[in-house]
């Protein structure tokens, strides 16, 4: 970790753009279910697409790249989740105006200001990840700002727009997409490029996820959530620079904790690179020239050559001189130039590439071969060498992408779309060129959406902003401020909130049981999946006096599917609870007289049927009974 | 260029001399915003300036007292489509495009926001490269019009031009067409070129061209292919043979019928299957019977006579037949009735005056010939299955066996527009150009 003064140095810049799914009942330009329910796949259609020119007749680089490796789209179609609008059969429907209504109220939550019409935008995506080859998006709010510890942080842009496809599966020819998540509404809240620290750059995105999740819509006495929760539902791209390096940008965070891990491996990835660029140019480094050396590895021993020789395949290599030992030089855990030469064969379809920098025998190359290649491409001590082996047109491809980045090793950090390898290493790998701008057209499918004062204002009236909420929360629970400040800045906010408007149980409870002990559970590994109004039934039976505080855990952890299995659950472990009466006959039970005798001898055996409170207040304050 | 502003803002900027396309700042209560300034949509409010952001996106300022514009620059260079020379391939078969507008030739207008048509075909193929692999491709630059714009004349031209291209020695035809009335063409274009000797195929896009998703791309592959390597002598429809791009279905030009609004496989057979199944490397996969290429340099000839007097009357509950008066009235010589059922009109119903018989009787004996149809659409209509249709027969009203009420309705007008009278009345249910057949089988139901 490094402290602000180095990130001033190195001339950090850093951007947050974070996605939010809304909770709203249909999608943004149609009426299909957009509440992410398990449905049912019912067809699915091929598509192909092109990249055509951009509204400044430009081809954008990103999507000539995509377009330029030819693969063809799968759409799986689900019966309440997918429309003919989803898979570009039929135009928009009118705007979802529940969707632009919570734009409004959370672009007031960020002190952003609302143009005074809205114009529905396409923005072109040939990954395929839309039907239509474009997402439509809109500018909701601009010139906003938050404030964390009396710094501003600007929020440039908040945008509406449709959320893409799920991946379910890719290959070098097809990549398939569910189109049930498609269309659901979304919001992006940009950042300025001021955040001047990786962490600060965490408390930004917690913040942002903090006013996304706490702005709500009243309803009745109840304050209606905006935003989905659950994995997935909220997603962090960040947008780093260093001095004399590039803007990068890695996208599709979903875990808010790694989002410092990653800025922090992104700055030493792009300082590495600066170094390697400036060794590469004092050594006068080149790409050589692709050179076909089939013939000259036709009896290798390396296997994987010999089996693609076998099919009809070829090796193409390229000479490195001035790269011996930079190829190999690591930039993060486990990533090295090579692996990001690597990245780019890749999107070929070829499985990576080899360089000179590895250790060669493990392949089952002999010494022998090896320095024909070498003599082959006329090297010396410093230089180095990579080779990729597919069938022709595939090979060709990888190579031609492979010096391409190669040869940026000594000009520039590539500005470029990362994905995220591993969240807790931190490592990113290379996904596509960086857009640029010139994707955008009007969607003139849709009318721009004009807002008067009028309807801002009466928007604006029932939102309940950040502040009310937490002053609800923190009376609710009795003052307790460790305990609501934890669950305000919790993603059990909503699951919180939502039992807690609904069942008797006491609400301390309900928090206490929800931060400490399902978290408890859930770093233990288990994925908790109940059914909110299930959640509601477990907690009733708290003040039914069936179940004790540690009762509630042991039902939780079951996950029961209905209120039958509760009491399914109550029964099979015995978990009933044991009060009143029927613990007085207990203590009878015993015989013994000591309290804190009777406290032990009940509760060893009785740990998860007996009130500890309960039975202390029964027991009364004195030590003999 | 000041597209749709109020007369306020629009005399502002003149003033100021900045045009659509500049870039400005506009000053108002919210902020200062710099932007290209855009044109603004043909509907809603005009009183709203629209700028293109940096980052591409538009947004809405109202104008209002106080606000404040400046220029800041010029309009930059328009961008034009790179100049497509179609190379000339000996080993290619040389096959002509007839360009006339629609969906397939729509691109969206970066300065009005809108889509437009092409008026240069040219930049249609910029986007399709694979086309030069195909074929030789000439294209003839005949109309830019919207489907729902096309009248008689449209299909005249396009059979002149048709025959004169077949005559000078072409291999096949694309015409590319909008796609709303795109099935009534090729029902005129299947009467009226005589003796045709090639592939004629007709396609259209149901997503306009400057999206990546058009389906514009595989449907003019597709038809390039049937137009070069089928050895198909008739007017079809080429387009997508299920929602998913990769195979076409060419549909004899007398069967087509759009049948979906939007779905890019709107096109179905009715009461037929296709011809054939193309995909697009180029293979062919013939489904049915067809007229093949035959051998000899016949000339093909243009029938361009079209009788614009002809109705289509559709009846229905509560329909009233006053209408035929009119026509009768208008001096009309064809009316083709969409029947319910097997060819039904209301005949004996409960308010009597909405009996349709009398009139039918009345134009019939005036001179018009009267076809009767189904709005069914599938299956055949019968004159003798119940004593309601018999009473129709009994008009001197002609059933159309499965032909289609469009087609019949284009059939009559050309049968009127070449033939007399007597000899048009004698053809309207006999089969010319594949409008009419004898069996009706069993998969040619809603065929997928």
């Amino acid at each position: 970790m490094h402290d602000s003064d180095y990130y001033r140095k190195i001339g950090f810049k850093c951007g947050l753009e974070i996605h939010q799914r809304l909770a709203t009942e249909h999608k943004l330009f149609c009426s299909c279910d957009a509440g992410m329910k398990p449905d049912t796949k019912i067809a699915t259609v091929e598509r192909r697409q092109r990249a055509v020119a951009g509204e400044l007749g430009m081809m954008d680089r990103s999507t000539s790249f995509e377009s330029s490796r030819g693969r063809g789209f799968v759409y799986n179609i689900f019966e309440n989740s997918t429309c003919l609008v989803d898979i570009d059969e039929e135009p928009p429907h009118d705007v979802n105006g529940d969707a632009v209504e919570t734009g409004i109220r959370l672009s007031s939550a960020f002190n952003a200001k609302v143009p005074d019409e809205i114009e529905p935008m396409r923005k072109e995506v040939v990954d395929g990840s839309d039907p239509s080859a474009f997402q439509r998006s809109m500018l909701i709010g601009h010139d906003g700002h938050i404030e964390i510890d009396g710094k501003k942080y600007s929020i440039t842009s908040i945008f509406l727009e449709e959320e893409s496809s799920g991946i379910e599966s890719s290959n070098n020819e097809t990549v398939t997409y569910n189109v049930d998540r498609l269309g659901v509404p979304l919001i992006e809240v940009d950042t300025a490029p001021d955040i001047r620290t990786p962490s600060e750059a965490r408390s930004v995105a917690l913040r942002i996820g903090q006013l996304l999740r706490l702005t709500g819509k009243r309803d009745g006495d109840c304050a209606k959530y905006l935003v989905q929760r659950g994995i997935g539902s909220i997603r962090q791209d960040v947008n780093v620079s260093i001095e004399g390096g590039t803007r990068v940008e890695v996208k599709g965070l979903q875990e808010i904790g790694s989002v410092d891990i990653i800025i922090e491996n992104e700055v030493e990835r792009q300082m590495k690179l600066l170094e390697i660029k400036k060794a590469l140019l004092a050594r006068k480094a080149q790409v050589g020239a692709v050179q076909d050396i089939t013939k000259l590895l036709s009896r290798s021993g390396a296997k994987m050559i010999s089996e693609t020789l076998k099919n009809g395949g070829v090796v193409l290599a390229a000479g490195l001189p001035g790269f011996a030992g930079f190829i190999g030089y690591e930039i993060g855990a486990n990533r090295r130039l090579g692996s990001e030469i690597s990245d780019y064969a890749k999107m070929s379809g070829v499985k990576g590439i080899i360089h000179s920098d590895e250790d060669l025998a493990k392949y089952g190359f002999s010494e022998g071969e090896i320095e024909s290649v070498r003599k082959e491409l006329k090297l010396g001590k410093d230089d180095a060498f990579m080779l990729v082996t597919a069938q022709k047109d595939m090979c060709e491809k990888a190579i031609t992408l492979a010096t391409y980045r190669a040869r940026m090793a000594m000009s520039e950090v590539p500005p470029e779309t990362r994905a995220v390898l591993d969240a807790e290493k931190g490592t990113t790998k290379f996904m596509r060129p960086l857009p640029g701008g010139s994707r955008m057209y009007p969607e003139t499918d849709a009318k721009p959406i004009v807002v008067e004062h009028a309807y801002r204002k009466k928007i604006l009236d029932d939102t309940i902003f950040a502040q009310e909420r937490i002053a609800k929360i923190r009376e609710e629970l009795g003052g307790n401020l460790q305990i609501a400040d934890q669950l305000i800045g919790s993603p059990k906010l909503q699951i919180y909130e939502y039992i807690a408007s609904r069942s008797k149980c006491d609400k301390l409870v309900v928090a206490a049981t929800l931060l400490e002990r399902m978290k408890e559970l859930e770093r233990g590994g288990l994925r908790i999946d109940i059914d909110d109004d299930v959640m509601v039934e477990i907690f009733d039976k708290y003040p039914e006096g069936r179940l004790t505080k540690a009762g509630i855990v042991e039902v939780i952890k079951e996950m029961p599917k209905s209120e039958k299995e509760i009491e399914s659950v109550l029964k099979k472990k015995s978990l009933e609870r044991i009060s009143g009466n029927k613990l007085k006959e207990l203590i009878k039970e015993t015989g013994m007289k000591g309290r804190e005798d009777v406290i032990r001898a009940i509760m060893s055996k009785y740990r998860l049927n007996v009130d500890g409170e309960e039975l202390s207040i029964m027991l009364g304050g004195k030590n003999e009974i | 260029m000041l597209f749709m502003y109020n007369e306020e803002i629009a005399s502002l900027f003149t003033n100021l001399e900045i045009r659509v396309g500049d870039r400005v700042k506009v000053t108002s209560a919210d902020g200062t915003f710099e932007g290209i300034l855009m044109p603004r949509a043909e509907v809603g409010r005009n009183d709203i300036i629209v700028i293109k952001r940096t980052d591409g996106y538009n947004m809405g300022i109202r104008y209002a007292k106080g606000i404040k514009i400046e220029k800041v620059s010029g309009t930059k260079g328009a961008f034009s489509f790179p100049k497509v020379e179609m190379s000339h391939d000996r080993s290619l078969k040389t096959i002509n495009m007839l360009y006339t507008g629609g969906t397939i030739g729509s691109k969206i207008d970066y300065v009005t926001g809108g889509v437009y048509m092409l008026t240069k075909p040219e930049e249609l193929l910029a986007e399709v490269p694979e086309l030069h692999g195909i074929a030789n491709m000439e294209i003839s630059n005949l109309m830019s019009i919207a489907s729902e714009d096309m009248t008689y004349k449209e299909w005249i031209r396009i059979a002149q031009e048709a025959a004169a291209v077949l005559n000078k020695g072409s291999e096949g035809i694309v015409i590319t067409h909008g796609t709303d009335t795109m099935h009534y063409t090729a029902a005129a274009l299947s009467f009226m070129l005589e003796g045709v000797n090639a592939p004629v195929v007709l396609t259209g896009a149901q997503r306009s061209s400057d999206r990546g998703s058009s389906d514009a791309f595989s449907n003019l592959i597709c038809s390039s292919h049937i137009a070069t390597k089928s050895n198909i002598a008739e007017v079809g429809i080429c387009m997508h043979s299920t929602s998913s791009d990769g195979q076409n279905i060419f549909i004899r030009g007398t069967k087509a019928r759009k049948m979906h609004t939007s779905r890019r496989d709107a096109f179905r057979p009715i009461n037929s299957v296709p011809i054939c199944k193309v995909d697009t490397k180029g293979k062919i996969e013939y489904t049915s019977d067809y007229r093949h290429v035959g051998k000899g340099s016949k000339k093909v000839k243009a029938l361009t006579g079209f009788e614009p007097k002809v109705a289509l009357v559709k009846v229905h509950p509560n329909s009233n037949p006053d209408i035929i008066d009119y026509y009768i009235g208008m001096g009309y010589k064809g009316i083709v009735i969409e029947g319910t059922g097997l060819g039904h009109v209301p005949t004996s119903p409960s308010i009597k005056e909405l009996s349709w018989i009398g009139q039918i009787r009345k134009a019939v004996d005036s001179g018009i010939i009267v076809g009767v149809t189904s709005q069914c659409l599938y299956g055949r209509v019968h004159e003798n299955v119940y004593r309601n249709l018999r009473l129709l027969r009994g008009t001197g009203a002609i059933f159309c066996e499965d032909m289609m009420p469009e087609v019949a309705y284009v059939k009559l007008g050309f049968l009127l527009g070449n033939y007399n009278k007597k000899k048009a009345q004698e053809m309207l249910n006999v089969n010319i150009a594949g409008e009419i057949t004898q069996r009706t089988r069993f998969d040619e139901f809603e065929v997928e």
